[in-house]
């Protein structure tokens, strides 16, 4: 009796857990396709908590302070979805990338593999297509974002 | 009556240190105080499988990866403009406990990190050594004005201002 509690207490174990492991296992290694995605290299921070206006010219000097201090640069696409850099031109950098630094708020067309994981997407960029440079001209309404120096 | 007095002492002290190492508001958007339990990993390499020595090294993104497989991306540290992975680099490969606040805005949920220490019971620390790297390696004071204001007196950062601008136009 003692051995078939035993054995069902195993089997319920193994039931509950294999969903949790095979949905986590699912996440992890995710296969991606390659993309192309177009927008303004943006300072993630700024721009989803919303704490001072966060694209464009007025925005340009905190994004450099927040690429080099390093706050994940990301990639605001034209469709309106933010993405996660985690690899710039195939370097595997993502923290204080000085070629990161020198994009800041270029609206540009990188290629790479997107993934989307727990709410957040992310770019593995393996190349930059495209640098149309500073196309977003916001001081004019918005100052110098945060200090207005 | 001692040793009635000792407990007492010992508990307001306790509760004094939880205090003061729990969370602070800083009026996010939908913010939440939250404390938890979780892996720290190498984003790169939980995604892709593309997995460095120690989490990279300090150039690579770290994440939070909780018992339950979600992966929480840390966007920042207590330090103005200033990042998670230098707070979070020693810990590679453990499991910490990370004291902070979750922010709901555009649909995304980011997290800060505020404090962390390895689980289940290291030593807390206030997520602020950037500065005190910083200022090492760019041999000035880590209590100094020139520190408190890295961001202006940063050479990377100096470099490209100075060529683009504030606007980064050239202007």
């Amino acid at each position: 009796m003692k051995q078939r509690n035993l054995f069902a207490a195993l089997l319920a174990a193994t039931l509950c857990a294999a969903p949790l492991s095979g949905a986590y296992a699912d996440k992890r290694h995710a296969a991606a396709d390659t993309v192309k995605v177009t927008g303004e290299i943006i300072d993630s921070w700024c721009y989803l908590t919303e704490i001072m206006y966060p694209l464009g010219t007025a925005h340009h000097q905190c994004a450099v302070w927040c690429a080099a201090g390093g706050i994940p640069v990301g990639i605001l696409s034209d469709d309106g979805t933010p993405y996660i850099l985690l690899s710039f031109q195939g370097n595997g950098q993502s923290v204080a990338d000085p070629a990161l630094l020198d994009l800041q708020t270029h609206h540009v067309v990188l290629e790479g593999k997107a993934f989307e994981r727990d709410g957040m997407h992310y770019l593995v960029a393996d190349r930059l297509v495209e640098d149309h440079g500073i196309v977003n001209m916001t001081d004019e309404d918005y100052g110098i974002q945060p200090f207005g120096e | 009556m001692k040793a009635i007095i000792a407990i007492l002492t010992l508990v307001l002290s306790a509760a004094w240190t939880a205090g003061a190492l729990a969370a602070e508001s800083w009026g996010l958007p939908e913010e939440e105080k939250t404390r938890f339990e979780a892996k720290v990993v190498d984003a790169l390499c939980e995604l892709t499988g593309d997995c460095p020595d120690r989490c990279g090294g300090g150039k690579r993104q770290l994440g939070l990866l909780t018992g339950e497989g979600e992966l929480i991306l840390p966007l920042k540290n207590v330090v103005p403009f200033a990042g998670a992975t230098v707070e979070l680099l020693e810990f590679c490969g453990k499991q910490v406990t990370a004291d902070g606040l979750f922010s709901t805005n555009r649909g995304i949920k980011v997290f800060a990190l505020q404090f962390v220490r390895e689980a289940p019971d290291g030593k807390w620390q206030r997520a602020n050594r950037f500065a005190g790297q910083w200022a090492e390696a760019n041999g000035v004071d880590a209590k100094s004005k020139t520190t408190q204001q890295w961001f202006r007196n940063d050479p990377a950062v100096m470099k490209v201002i100075e060529r683009d601008g504030k606007l980064g136009t050239g202007k």
